[in-house]
């Protein structure tokens, strides 16, 4: 029951797509409709199961007072204050300090009950405690503080300006430089790449160079970009095809192993 | 120029100033002619252009191999058409419909606007009670109240007083109040009566052709050339130009020409109806493949099951894996197994679901230490399944945590600065990535090569093999990710479908061989046998 | 506020920067940062676009209910029982809906895209004639050539079954240097793209915050 039923069910809805797929009919697509909307869903509800696990191991971390243990701190509370931003709207015009005083009492609560749930046995109850009743004083301000609320059902959070701010200046610089770094990674790996002498490297090292100097000006340039033109859509398109064939065939085995219930290494025993 | 006349004679010069004047007198008056022409008497002006010849041999059946909702129109050109008079500009394609099909689509659409306006009344009546509120309690409401008090007492047929104010205006409101629920409960249901009324539509097609309750009504166009047109709509009998299924349709094709009046009709063909279908016929050679190969896996494992030979060559990467395993035990220094950005829906991760099995029992049976950062939370979920077994087979189910398995971000480049940081600070014996990746493959792969770990990587996201390649030791490369947990399982059902999956890859080399013989050599055949391969879904 | 967020901005991008150099507190500092903010970013992103929008605005508060993504909001609870050990095991039927639709979803329209349109792609005329003149154009032609070869040793090189020797692995061979010329092409072209990636970044820092370009 436990490891047979996911496998039958595996194998149902394994089946039914593939049948989808040669059935043009609208109610083919409607049943397709629904079970991709069902797995958007499910990975929703999975989301916070992450979240939790992210928060459980932060906790984990921090009390084990290892090495670098302060810096999960630095993730919890910018992970509590950018969903409380992204659930809040603050009236127009208000003064920003009384939202931050919330803030800080919210994230104070929260992090009394952590420790009262996850922490050492000595105290906990008083860590509970304490957390009720900081959350009792929070509760207060959420109700009678007029210059900001919850707002859980309309996304007014997402143009909340704190979240505005806590994306553009922080998500975003840090997306954008942690990609830069692909600028000095791929000059590293170049170096790498041109320091192996086989055959096979130095084939590597030939096509990567001529496609690299496409954009030479010069009288080399024109011929280093006919060049490099000819090596991406000859030698490098029958490579590719090769490779997306193997893919399409690995792919193809495997989701019949799947189906089949031949391949069950990502479903549990126990 | 002046050499030039002085060479010509007077006369001849006379002569040619009065042709030329007389051409432009004779060419204005043309002018002036036809710009009358087209105001006053048509029948007067010069025929331009003849009336095209129409087409002929017109067509209209139901699409096919279709969710239903379409008619393809096909048709011969007109003689006209690139040849013949060339006046051909494009082809209008005409459906009858009942003049009340308009009504009622024109009528359903504007039920959203109602719906609308029901929602503003909704929200507007608690501003009207706050209003009346604030008007009642207002000091330059009451201020002008008992003035108009003093004025109209002057006239008693009419006091206006802010009780009056208070109760007719409350009255209004509580009559609106009472009224909304209503007006809330019928108008959603409205769509759907007026959806029943399109289905009695099809009884009004069935009238063709009295010109009384339809009429012809264009529904696209075909440039000239063209000879073939699908009058399709959305499956959704809300969308615009909704096509219901089974329902007789009339079509005929006007060939229009530049001048908007000149265009010749086709005859009518009809009725036809439009309905989906329950198999693609254009997709029998794929249904043919994949039942071939669903066949040849079967045969293969059990074949495999009951004890046949499989040999499978060497793959590096692989065999490097237990190596690498040893080693961090070694060192006393922990792996790293990484996922990829994939979810659980990703192929590629489902097969490093199996590869992170046989990972994590090694790892558990050495005693060493694994960490398995996630980017999906599904994933983090089935994983932190995949790993507690592995422990359990390995006989060491007390050695298993859940944070051996977590979570980090699902957001691309925090993931990939999270699992740099666990890289640089943990400094892993060995990193396995295995499963899609993107931009950050080589960020990983080149923070673990100085790092100085091992590097085991594997994905089929074709334009991040390169990296992998140069930056890690062993790099699996496309189908070799897939095939990479029948290595190392060595299980008979998996070693026997690898085999299927490699008889698969000799009919399909066997395909291109004989797709490129017949095509160079007999290219009619060639051109079938191709065709059979370049199925669209 | 916008100079603030500037040199907030400005020092997260040194932050991540500095990893180059070595590993350090500020970039332990950024890289906690980033994971916090990110992973409520999507959370609530995904939040309203589908719990709330997709689910709870087409299930519950619509006109015409949609009764089936109950069914899916069903699913995702039992996936949540992972949390209580006893009845983890329930998880497992979510987890079988995902896998099997989503391995039957691909199998068929790999198998037409990867295997069956590419052969497709791949059955030619060896031999290109110039369209003008109807003479054979040998640049041409020499590169179907080459195609052709390099698609059948590159999916010999892919046999797993047979052992790379004599004909088959000298075949074999000759697919690990069209790979080879594949990886090289593809990692030269993109070389310049990572490129101008800094140059944003170095724009930022100059522009917007020290005002020194611009």
């Amino acid at each position: 029951m436990k490891r047979q039923l996911p496998l039958i069910l595996v194998f149902v809805f394994g089946t039914l797509m593939v049948i989808q797929y040669f059935v043009p009919h609208e109610n083919s697509e409607t049943v397709k409709g629904f079970l991709l909307d069902w797995i958007v869903i499910i990975g929703i509800f999975a989301l916070a199961l992450g979240l939790w696990s992210l928060v459980q191991v932060s906790v984990a971390k921090i009390n084990s007072r290892k090495e670098n243990w302060e810096y999960p701190l630095v993730t919890l509370a910018s992970l509590v204050m950018m969903m409380f931003f992204g659930f809040t709207a603050i009236t127009e015009g208000a003064s920003l300090w009384s939202y931050f005083l919330a803030i800080t009492v919210f994230l104070i609560a929260l992090w009394m009950f952590l420790q009262g749930f996850m922490g050492q046995a000595a105290n906990r109850n008083m860590k509970l405690l304490s957390g009720l009743g900081l959350l009792i004083v929070f509760s207060l301000l959420a109700i009678f503080d007029s210059s900001w609320e919850f707002k859980f059902y309309t996304a007014e959070g997402l143009t909340n300006q704190m979240f505005v701010h806590f994306f553009d200046y922080i998500m975003i610089p840090l997306q954008a430089t942690m990609f830069a770094l692909l600028a000095f990674f791929i000059t590293s790996a170049s170096y790498r790449a041109f320091r192996a002498r086989n055959l096979l490297a130095t084939l590597l090292l030939i096509a990567a160079l001529i496609v690299m100097l496409r954009f030479t000006p010069g009288p080399w340039g024109e011929y280093l970009a006919k060049t490099s033109a000819w090596v991406m859509n000859v030698p490098n398109l029958a490579a590719q095809r090769a490779i997306v064939i193997g893919i399409g065939l690995g792919i193809v085995a495997t989701a019949l192993k799947v189906i089949l219930g031949i391949e069950r290494g990502y479903m549990g025993k126990g | 120029m002046r050499s030039y006349l002085e060479k010509m004679k007077a006369s001849r010069v006379l002569l040619l100033v009065l042709v030329c004047s007389l051409l432009l007198v004779s060419f204005s008056t043309s002018l002036l002619a036809q710009t009358d022409s087209d105001t006053d008497t048509p029948a007067d002006s010069i025929p331009a252009i003849a009336a095209p010849a129409q087409v002929t041999d017109l067509k209209a059946f139901d699409t096919d191999n279709d969710h239903g909702h379409s008619i393809t129109i096909e048709w011969t050109l007109s003689a006209d058409d690139g040849a013949g008079a060339k006046s051909v500009i494009s082809y209008e394609i005409m459906r009858w419909e009942p003049f009340v099909r308009d009504s009622v689509m024109a009528a359903r659409d504007s039920l959203g606007w109602v719906q609308a306006r029901i929602n503003k009344f909704e929200k507007e009546i608690p501003l009207a009670e706050e209003s009346l509120d604030e008007v009642l309690t207002g000091q330059p409401f009451l201020d002008s109240l008992s003035f108009l008090v003093a004025y109209d007492e002057k006239d008693t047929s009419f006091v206006l007083t802010s009780e009056y104010v208070d109760k007719t205006l409350r009255d209004t409101i509580a009559a609106m109040k009472r009224d909304l629920p209503v007006l809330k409960v019928r108008a959603p249901l409205l769509p759907a009566r007026f959806d029943s009324l399109l289905i009695l539509l099809p009884k009004e097609y069935g009238k063709y052709p009295d010109a009384t309750i339809g009429r012809f009504d264009s529904v696209g166009t075909a440039v000239s050339g063209v000879t073939s047109h699908e009058n399709s709509s959305a499956v959704d009998s809300r969308s615009p130009g909704f096509i219901p299924d089974f329902i007789d349709y009339y079509y005929r094709i006007d060939v229009q020409t530049s001048d908007p009046n000149i265009r010749t009709t086709s005859e009518i063909v009809g009725p036809v109806q439009s309905s989906g279908q329950w198999f693609n016929s254009g997709l029998v050679p794929v249904l043919i493949a994949i039942l071939v190969f669903t066949i040849l896996t079967m045969i293969f494992v059990q074949l495999a099951k009951k004890g046949m030979d499989l040999y499978v060559r060497p793959l590096a990467g692989i065999e490097a894996v237990d190596e690498a395993i040893g080693r961090a035990t070694e060192m006393g220094r922990p792996i790293l197994y990484v996922l990829g950005l994939g979810s659980a829906a990703d192929i590629a991760t489902i097969a490093s679901f199996t590869i992170l099995g046989r990972v994590a029992k090694k790892v558990a049976e050495y005693q060493t230490e694994l960490n398995v950062p996630c980017y999906d939370p599904i994933v983090m979920a089935v994983a932190q399944e995949v790993v507690k077994s592995a422990f359990i087979d390995a006989g060491r189910p007390e050695a298993y945590k859940d944070d051996i398995v977590h979570f980090i971000t699902n957001s691309q480049f925090a993931y990939v600065g999270a699992v740099n940081g666990i890289i640089m600070r943990d400094l892993p014996a060995t990193n396995v990535y295995m499963g899609k990746f993107f931009a950050e493959s080589l960020i990983l792969a080149e923070t673990g090569a100085v790092a100085g770990s091992i590097q085991i990587a594997g994905t089929d996201e074709i334009p991040q093999i390169p990296f992998f390649f140069v930056a890690c030791d062993y790099t699996l490369i496309g189908e070799e990710l897939f095939a990479a947990s029948a290595y190392l399982g060595r299980e008979p059902e998996l070693l026997g479908s690898l085999k299927a999956q490699d008889y698969a890859k000799a009919v399909l080399l066997a395909s291109a061989i004989i797709g490129i013989l017949l095509i160079n050599i007999f290219p009619e055949y060639g051109e079938t046998f191709k065709s059979w391969f370049e199925v669209i879904d | 506020m916008e100079t603030v967020s500037i040199w907030i901005a400005a020092i997260l991008t040194l932050g991540i920067f500095s990893f180059l150099y070595k590993d350090n507190p500020l970039y332990k500092a950024c890289e906690a940062l980033f994971v916090g903010v990110s992973a409520a970013y999507w959370a609530i992103v995904f939040y309203f676009d589908n719990i709330y929008k997709k689910f709870y605005e087409g299930a519950v508060t619509a006109e015409e209910p949609d009764y089936f993504l109950w069914i899916g909001a069903i699913l995702g609870l039992l996936f949540l029982t992972r949390l209580i050990p006893n009845i983890g095991w329930v998880s497992r039927w979510p987890m079988a809906l995902i896998v099997g639709a989503t391995a039957g979803l691909w199998m068929v329209g790999y198998f037409v895209s990867n295997a069956m349109n590419q052969i497709g792609n791949t059955i030619s005329n060896i031999i290109v004639r110039d369209a003008a003149t109807g003479f054979i154009a040998w640049g041409e032609t020499f590169g179907t050539l080459v195609i052709l070869v390099g698609v059948l040793s590159g999916l010999v090189y892919f046999f797993f079954s047979k052992e790379h020797k004599g004909v088959f692995g000298a075949t074999a061979k000759v697919g690990t240097w069209f790979l080879m010329v594949t990886f090289g092409a593809s990692f030269g072209y993109t070389v310049m793209s990572r490129m101008s990636l800094l140059i944003g970044r170095v724009d930022f820092l100059l522009g917007d915050w020290l005002h020194i370009l611009r």
